[in-house]
């Protein structure tokens, strides 16, 4: 059946995803070279680069999934959705506070108004908002549409928030320490950070697919103890 | 098109003249509007801080928590009597509903906009000076965002359990766009600096206003349904 | 053969993992009225949602005339009225403002002659400038059967209209819906009451956990014969 070639496969990628993990730990621990400015704080960035990355491609497959369920009305394009928001928030978090123990040693301050950070952390917001809605109406097709036009309306926003944000910070003194990301990153940084987020990549892959697995099943059994009720 | 427009038009005026009647709504805005002037006033030290300096970030917090408190409230008088299922039966298409509610909401935000902006210049004795006509479009272009995302989350947290706590908590991390674009551009009219100083962002607040009653014309279908 | 007006197909509605209506079939005839009775939570009110266009169904569809609806269209919302116990009505407005008002929602340009001949039909002439929360419920409710009747439709839903009315005032809106019987409108009412819900009907039905349980006409089971068959049919279901 579908559902479980589709758990087995979730499985499969995330074990391969966590091995992926171990050896993206020991390239950004032992292998890489330290960059010479910031030092080896810097390596926290093969973990919070790939993180946002994965976060925001989440969040936008997210709405995408949204915008398509309102259309369609298929309920695996919202659990779709829902499962791909999941992923958001969790490696959404993982930027979170991967960023402020980065910006402390760096910058000398746990918090700063960095574009990207602050991008982040609203749509963190928009999509607990997202679950909060979903959660609290009594008709359960009612919470999904409601939760699909706020991711709908979050993902509309992103370009608003990302030029205020952006301009806003132009009103402030710039960081202290350059980027770390610019072009001119060296070989073996470059490796790395592509290493890891392919491995981020397949992370998401495997526990979206799994959790999907998962809302399949419970539909499932919904469907299931309701023809037996009647 | 002619029956479109009449339909947004009979919603509207039967709004606006609901509020008239019932004053709820402005009442409980426009006092909020001048309470929170007043405890703002208190709550800066002026020995440290010019108040002209901080007032514009002070006017649309009390506009974009005022406005809650109003917009909020938009469909509850629809609901004493489910007078939304009578709207929602007739052959009035979904999105002129919204944009109609959205306009009434606006008429009342943007008088209480103005309002505001009054109470903040007599409590702050700030000098408007010639400047007077920018602010309160830059207030006005503000109001219309805001009612625009305001208007169709409020029918969002109306239809589920939690009401109207849940409205901050969707709206304000999709204001931040217009309170920063808001802020700045009235801040620096305030402090006399010209118009064309602040063209961009003002053309941004107009982008992001029209870009909200777009998204919420196509969306607000999905929220009413049932 | 009178010819075809309402008709349902398969319709469904499921709330989650609720089930209010389940499979119903029905096709109503010009001039036809339907009682639709059942216990509460057997999904009538659902059923009637359905219909009117209220509510989306999860599966099956409606047909008017023989044309299918599409619940996001609105064209055909014009064919139909809608009549619940809650009124739809706005307390600070006028007996003449909330009929303007929906006269406009549905484009009527006649509102001058339509609304007060509506309100002489239901007996509200004299109150034409009372505001709607000075009137006492029993007229409140016949100001909405004429705010469900201004536009003229073809299709008439009843959601349990005597609801809180006390008797004389159920007679004089029993007085108006019997108006409703002219041969043209084709009528669903839905309600717990068997008594108010035989007088009028041609046709019953009783809804049981969402499904049409049993069909019939008054002459099947008339009077008395009738409550008993309905706690039969009632308690063999659920």
């Amino acid at each position: 059946m579908a559902t479980a070639g589709m758990r087995r496969g979730g499985t499969a990628l995330t074990l391969v995803g966590l091995a992926g993990l171990v050896f993206v730990y020991w390239m950004s621990f032992f292998w890489v070279s330290t960059e010479i400015n910031q030092g080896v704080v810097q390596r926290i960035f093969y973990v919070h680069v790939p993180a946002a990355w994965t976060s925001f491609m989440a969040f936008g497959f997210s709405a995408l999934a949204s915008a398509m369920y309102l259309w369609l009305r298929d309920d695996r394009l919202d659990r779709a959705a829902l499962c791909a928001a999941e992923g958001g928030l969790v490696f959404g978090t993982i930027v979170l506070t991967t960023g402020p123990l980065w910006g402390k040693i760096a910058w000398g301050t746990y918090w700063t108004w960095e574009p990207r950070l602050t991008l982040t952390l609203l749509l963190w917001f928009i999509f607990v908002g997202y679950f909060m809605v979903r959660n609290s109406t009594e008709d359960p097709e009612k919470g999904k549409r409601f939760a699909a036009v706020v991711a709908i309306i979050g993902a509309l926003d992103i370009p608003f928030i990302h030029m205020s944000v952006i301009w806003f910070r132009s009103l402030h003194p710039e960081p202290v320490v350059a980027k770390p990301d610019g072009p001119s990153l060296p070989a073996d940084m470059l490796t790395t950070l592509l290493t890891s987020l392919a491995v981020f990549t397949v992370i998401f892959l495997g526990l979206f697919l799994y959790r999907y697995a998962l809302e399949g099943l419970r539909a499932e059994a919904d469907l299931r103890s309701r023809s037996t009720a009647t | 098109m002619r029956t479109y427009i009449d339909q947004i038009r009979a919603i509207i005026w039967k709004d606006l003249v609901l509020e008239l009647r019932t004053r709820e709504r402005i009442a409980a805005m426009g006092a909020f509007a001048v309470l929170a002037a007043i405890l703002f006033n208190f709550s800066i030290d002026t020995t440290s801080t010019r108040p002209e300096d901080v007032a514009a970030g002070l006017i649309w917090m009390t506009l974009v928590f005022g406005g809650l408190l109003g917009v909020g409230r938009t469909f509850y008088l629809e609901s004493q009597d489910n007078a939304l299922l009578g709207l929602l039966t007739s052959p009035v298409p979904k999105d002129a509903i919204y944009l109609a509610k959205t306009l009434a909401n606006f008429a009342l935000l943007f008088i209480v906009s103005v309002l505001v902006l009054g109470v903040f210049a007599l409590f702050f004795g700030l000098d408007l000076g010639a400047n007077v006509g920018g602010i309160i479009l830059v207030l006005g272009l503000g109001s219309l965002g805001f009612v625009a995302l305001g208007t169709l989350f409020a029918a969002i947290s109306t239809g589920t359990t939690m009401g109207e706590t849940l409205l901050p908590i969707l709206v304000f991390p999709l204001l931040v766009p217009m309170v920063i674009y808001g802020v700045t551009s009235t801040g620096r009219l305030i402090a006399g600096r010209p118009f064309d100083e602040v063209e961009g962002n003002v053309r941004m607040l107009g982008a992001f206003a029209v870009a909200a009653l777009a998204a919420g014309a196509m969306l607000f279908r999905y929220v009413v349904e049932d | 053969m009178t010819r075809l007006v309402l008709e349902a197909k398969g319709l469904a509605r499921e709330y989650g993992p609720v089930v209010a209506v389940d499979d119903v079939n029905l096709s109503l005839g010009e001039g036809e009225f339907l009682t639709v009775f059942g216990p509460n939570g057997a999904g009538k009110s659902s059923l009637l949602g359905m219909l009117g266009g209220a509510m989306r169904p999860t599966r099956g569809h409606v047909l008017i005339r023989g044309q299918r609806l599409a619940y996001s269209d609105v064209e055909w919302r014009h064919q139909v009225g809608i009549l619940s116990h809650r009124g739809f009505l706005y307390g600070q407005l006028t007996v003449e403002e909330n009929l303007r008002f929906y006269g406009r929602l549905f484009g009527l340009t006649d509102l001058d002659q339509r609304i007060p001949e509506r309100l002489e039909r239901v007996g509200l002439a004299d109150r034409i400038r009372f505001q709607v929360r000075q009137l006492s419920h029993g007229m409140r409710q016949r100001l909405s059967l004429a705010r469900a009747l201004l536009h003229d439709p073809d299709v008439i839903l009843l959601d349990e209209p005597y609801t809180g009315l006390d008797p004389s005032a159920a007679g004089v809106l029993r007085g108006v819906l019997a108006g409703l019987r002219d041969g043209r409108r084709t009528v669903v009412m839905v309600t717990h009451n068997l008594k108010e819900g035989l007088e009028l009907a041609t046709r019953v039905a009783i809804q049981v956990s969402g499904r049409f349980a049993w069909e019939g006409t008054q002459a099947d089971v008339g009077g008395e014969a009738f409550e008993r068959h309905y706690h039969r049919v009632v308690e063999g279901r659920s």
